[in-house]
């Protein structure tokens, strides 16, 4: 650890490294759907009265996530597009207002504050960029850019800074000589670099790191992972490491979470998260992940179908709608066998995916000939009954409500502990099959 | 071993910019045969791109096929040679431009792009577009063909294809459009398909189920793949044999066992050593040091010596051809001098410290380069 | 520091290339002297630019002839040195008429002959029907179309600039006021609008200067807005965001800038606009006063001798259109400099 490290260790802000420096409790933030003066109002034509009601549709992109980001440590954000990371991420930074929620950063909460409070507290989180090519003005030049956090928040005078500037150029492995020149001179992975020492000028606690390696090629981007963690090192920085690659997920965290429609799924020690995964979201994840090993088994594509829209995600967990392992509704007493025979018949009514309609056909197809016995059995007998009759759709309604919407996954959300395998971290997972 | 369905053989590829000539592919030489698939890996800027549009002769000014010979199915797709004034010229053996696009293009060669956004057509709705594909290519009345799509719609996985069939592209996903590529790539049951990166804008989950989809549609129809990814790890997954791409050139060709496990060239060796790994936590990453040269100014000699950690004194003068260095079949073939069928003057020649020679870390100071 | 040497040896690396051979073309893609260099190689735009230059010299030279010897015509002392004959020898060319033995009523320029008599080369394009010399009064009115051109538009810029870069920037309710604002404004012809100033302030060019220029916020903000709203969305404006840089800040350093250029173009042409609209305001009577001269008064005074006696209007006319029609050829070059699709 260098010197400078173990200044910040002795705790000069009073918080010591290990302890949780960055603490979001149930933080939301919700988008309206369209914008626009008049929005609001949108028309029913079956209302009573006037066909015009008000509300908005609301893209609930992050809801209830909780978790704590300790000192010194880099916390692994990992989950697919669209799952809402990067939201999450500008909402911890205050670029986004949260709608509920506290986000408290050495004790204080900054979604209270605002304006210039909110301002002088930038100067301890950073944040660096997914794209090298626009995170950078394309009219200043890299050491402006590398000195304006600083001018900013008044650090140091004219001269100070250039020359903080071009220690700072050096120190992420660029060529202080190029302080004057514009950042079009330079490759994806030195524009990266100038992004790091951009957000390390103010020398700042805490650093977000959006996808910061994703737009890279594979040997630029160990280059600048590299980096990142020297630096870490030296600056006893702390960091929330967001992206989408498990691998560089797994190569430079301490501890993950996994994050899957706005919520997190799973929160582990690394190594406790690779080797024992709980949830089947985060295991489903593992086996997708191509493994450059050609002897490896290849285990892929275990998920069906797409995200559903973050308008209105599921009841309960919502991952069920996609969960290979998507738990039996108590009241029918099924075996396994049965009930994923009940699944995958449910699953591929609803994606229509076959084309025979007849009786006897589907039965085979789908239960070996035999329906299953009591309620269940009925169920399956009907929406049978209604493909036959050419109703798809009350088919795949009737099966939804009778088994998916009666599962314990659709009616209580799941937020479980369990025991870890590696290490004496918590392990938190959002999974019903750890209950009890 | 039968003949290859496609044979491309020392493919030359020039772009004529205002800044000079751009050497995007340089000589590169590979086969594949009846229902294989075939790797071809690199990263930006490795030319593999290129390579991929000049099979099927898709070269836009001011890029043009300045060389070679790329013969598919045992007809000529094109053949370039150099006439007695020093300019390329195609041979009479080049199919015409007609024939290719009404015969090869789509029919016995289909491509698959990276961004199916911009392969659809955003006005139209995605079921007409594929019906229209088939009418068009295989002599199909309206309504035969209209069964058709929705039947490849529903082969490629579309959920509730009947009613998807009216939708318009932004109303799939990324995954679902990539899905409606294949599909019409698969249309006129081709014995070729070419896909250039077509799940490197997938999620990792999506990017699976398409992997799962390809290689089971390539088990029922037997269909030959030409694959360019960047991506070790897809590579590894469903490649039978890869060809690994540095500069417009190929340096090394391998069955896909072999190369992970019988690495032959310090390039690709590199490559798979700066790789994270999913299934193993990597304390401390490789990385090759520096940056992929322009093609515009190609280093002299073997074009990987600037950042090579084995390259020697004879690396900068010798550019070696890409040459069977393993026993087994298929073979292995490596464009490295340190291997034995390369008579070279490799072992006695000092090593070069390639940093230092190139001049180009002047961004670390002393450090470095001080011993 | 004393970890530098050791650090910079495990950072390892990626390391910068030599750009020397590149960075100057790439350097110069940014800037003023590169999008010069594109527009000198577009005969069209180098040609307007030409004359640009010629008219904004002329311009400054009469200004400064104009204030300089006001100043020196107050003293005797200048007298020795003939300043005081010139200066009255311009007030008699350019003011009301004067009696004095030099001037001849109506002459035609030179070559020409009619009824008055033949041209003469002490009034190269001839006299008006005061006697004062057409040459220098067209010189300079050059002066007042060009400074009542930029200027006028110098407004609609600065204001549009405000407007659109505020409503942009913040977006919400602030953006929906303004450009509901701007374009109700909009909705008004634009000569009806200017006039409408002009008769709420007074009949002066100061204020059909600036009610031109008021009347072309509009079209600034909702174009600077447009490209705000997509320049707000890049992520070095969030960078700076994040970063802590204060708002206006944000906006002055990187919105305004990344917004400018096709805003340079709109207003180069808006300068020809504007100087066709200040004629035609002088024209009506409603811009620049008797006796400054200008090109719009000119053709005005000339419209009862236009039959007679054409050469008396076409010398204004002409002015006027070889000026707009430079700035737009030059604002067309420049539209095409900028615009980054067309570049290699």
């Amino acid at each position: 650890m260098t010197e400078r490290a173990a200044a910040a260790a002795e705790g000069v802000d009073g918080v010591g490294f290990g302890d949780p420096l960055v603490e979001i409790q149930n933080v939301s933030k919700y988008f309206a759907n369209d914008e626009g003066m008049l929005s609001w109002l949108s028309v029913n034509r079956d209302a009573d009265g006037l066909p015009v009601e008000t509300g908005r549709e609301w893209v609930k992109a992050v809801e209830d996530v909780s978790f704590t980001i300790r000192k010194g440590e880099t916390l692994g954000l990992v989950g697919e597009s669209g799952c809402g990371k990067s939201t999450l991420a500008r909402t911890i930074l205050r670029l986004l207002e949260p709608t509920e929620g506290s986000i408290y950063f050495k004790g204080r909460d900054l979604a209270d504050l605002s304006g210039e409070k909110l301002r002088n507290t930038r100067k301890d989180v950073q944040m660096i960029f997914q794209d090298p090519q626009s995170s950078l003005d394309p009219r200043m030049k890299v050491g402006k850019i590398v000195e304006e956090p600083m001018q900013a928040h008044g650090m140091l005078d004219a001269e100070g800074r250039a020359a903080r500037a071009q220690e700072l150029l050096e120190k992420v492995g660029l060529d202080p000589q190029h302080y004057n020149r514009y950042p079009h001179a330079f490759s994806g992975g030195q524009r990266q670099r100038i992004n790091l020492a951009r957000a390390l000028s103010v020398n700042p606690d805490f650093v977000v790191c959006d996808e910061p390696v994703s737009a890279l090629d594979v040997s630029i981007q160990a280059q600048v992972l590299n980096t990142m963690r020297d630096l870490q090192e030296e600056f006893g920085l702390t960091y929330l490491f967001i992206a989408h690659d498990l691998s560089v997920i797994r190569h430079i965290s301490d501890r993950v979470a996994v994050m899957y429609l706005g919520q997190l799924v799973e929160l582990a020690d690394k190594r406790e998260l690779f080797e024992n995964p709980s949830h089947p979201y985060t295991q489903a994840l593992l086996d997708s992940i191509p493994v450059p090993d050609p002897r490896a088994d290849g285990r892929r594509g275990v998920l069906e179908g797409d995200v559903p829209s973050p308008i209105q995600p599921p009841s309960g967990c919502r991952f069920r709608t996609r969960c290979p392992k998507l738990i039996a509704p108590a009241e029918y007493d099924l075996s396994d066998e049965t009930w994923d025979r009940v699944r995958a018949f449910m699953r591929h009514v609803k994606r229509r995916d076959f084309t025979e309609t007849d009786p006897d056909a589907i039965r085979r197809r789908y239960f070996d000939g035999r329906v299953p016995d009591g309620a269940a059995g009925d169920v399956v007998s009907a929406a049978i009954d209604d493909i036959a009759a050419d109703d798809w759709e009350d088919a795949a309604e009737r099966l939804q409500s009778a088994f998916a919407e009666q599962s314990v996954c659709a009616r209580e959300e799941p937020d479980y502990e369990v025991d870890p395998e590696y290490g004496t971290d918590r392990h938190t997972v959002a999974c019903h099959l750890h209950r009890e | 071993m039968s003949d290859p369905l496609l044979r491309v053989d020392d493919l030359q590829v020039q772009f004529f910019t205002e800044d000079g000539v751009v050497r995007a592919v340089d000589g590169i030489s590979f086969d594949v045969h009846e229902g294989e698939l075939v790797g071809l890996v690199g990263e930006s800027g490795a030319g593999k791109s290129v390579a991929v549009s000049a099979i099927m002769r898709l070269i836009e000014s001011p890029g043009k096929i300045v060389g070679g010979r790329i013969e598919f199915d045992g007809e000529t797709l094109v053949e370039v040679e150099t006439g007695p004034d020093g300019d390329p010229y195609r041979t009479e053996a080049t199919m015409p431009d007609g024939e290719l696009r009404e015969r090869i293009r789509g029919r016995e060669i289909a491509i698959i792009f990276q961004d199916p956004m911009e392969s659809l057509n955003p006005v139209f709705t995605v079921g007409g577009q594929l019906r229209e594909f088939i009418e068009l290519n295989r002599d199909f009345s309206e309504r035969e063909a209209r069964e058709e799509a929705v039947s490849m719609l529903r082969e490629v996985g579309i959920p509730e294809p009947e009613a998807r069939y009216g939708d318009y592209p932004h109303q799939f996903s990324g995954g679902m459009r990539q899905r409606v590529l294949i599909a019409m790539a698969l249309a006129c049951e081709p014995s070729l398909i070419i896909a250039d990166e077509p799940t490197t804008a997938l999620d990792v989950t999506v990017e699976a189920q398409i992997l799962d989809l390809v290689e089971d549609l390539q088990d029922r129809y037997g269909t030959s793949f030409v694959w360019v990814t960047h991506d070790m790890g897809v590579v590894a997954e469903i490649c039978d044999r890869v060809n690994v791409m540095y500069l417009g050139e190929i340096v090394e060709q391998a069955p896909v066992d072999d190369l992970f496990y019988e690495t032959k060239h310090p390039y690709t060796a590199a490559l798979l050593d700066s790789v994270p790994r999913p299934d193993q936590t990597v304390e401390e990453l490789n990385p090759i040091k520096g940056v992929m040269p322009e093609a515009i100014d190609p280093p002299s000699g073997c074009r990987f010596h600037t950042r090579c950690p084995e390259a020697r004194e004879a690396c900068t003068t010798t550019n070696p051809d890409c040459r069977e260095v393993g026993f087994g079949d298929p073979p292995h073939r490596a464009a490295c001098i340190k291997h034995d069928a390369f008579d070279a003057a490799y072992s006695g020649s000092p090593p070069l410290d390639a940093a230092a020679q190139q001049g180009f870390d002047v961004s670390l100071s002393g450090g470095e380069t001080d011993d | 520091m004393a970890t530098t040497h050791s650090d910079s040896e495990t950072l390892g690396g990626e390391s910068v290339e030599d750009f020397d051979e590149s960075e100057q073309s790439v350097e110069a893609r940014v800037g003023w002297r590169y999008t010069l260099s594109q527009v000198r190689e577009d005969p069209t735009a180098f040609g307007g630019f030409l004359v640009i230059v010629a008219a904004a010299v002329v311009a400054v030279v009469t200004t400064i002839d104009a204030v300089v010897f006001e100043f020196l015509a107050q003293y005797q002392v200048f007298a020795q040195f003939g300043v005081e004959k010139y200066w009255l020898a311009k007030t008699v060319w350019m003011s009301p008429v004067q009696e004095s033995a030099d001037t001849t009523a109506l002459l035609p320029p030179v070559g020409i002959e009619n009824a008055y008599g033949q041209g003469t080369w002490a009034h190269p394009l001839g006299t008006d029907d005061r006697g004062r010399d057409i040459l220098l009064r067209l010189i300079y009115g050059t002066r007042i179309a060009i400074m009542v051109g930029v200027l006028a538009t110098a407004i609609g810029l600065v204001g549009g600039m405000v407007v659109g870069a505020v409503s942009g920037y913040y977006g919400g309710w602030v953006d929906d006021v303004l450009m509901r604002l701007a374009e109700t404004l909009y909705a008004i012809p634009f000569l009806v609008l200017v006039l409408a100033f002009i008769a709420a302030f007074g009949r002066s060019i100061t204020f059909a200067m600036i009610g031109v220029g008021v009347a072309s916020i509009p079209k600034f903000a909702r174009l600077i807005r447009s490209r705000v709203v997509s320049v707000r969305e890049d992520e070095y404006v969030e960078a700076a965001k994040a970063a802590g840089v204060r708002d206006r800040n944000i906006i002055l350093r990187h919105v305004i800038p990344n917004s400018f250029a096709p805003v340079l173009v709109q207003a180069t042409l808006q300068v020809g606009t504007a100087i066709i609209i200040i004629a035609g305001l002088s024209f009506l009577g409603f811009g620049i006063q008797p006796p400054t001269p200008s090109w719009g008064q000119m053709l005005s005074v000339s419209r009862d001798h236009m039959i007679a006696d054409p050469w008396f209007s076409i010398w204004p006319g002409l002015c006027i259109l070889v000026t707009v029609v430079a700035f737009n050829m030059f604002g067309d070059g420049l539209r095409d400099a900028l615009d980054p699709r067309l570049d290699n």
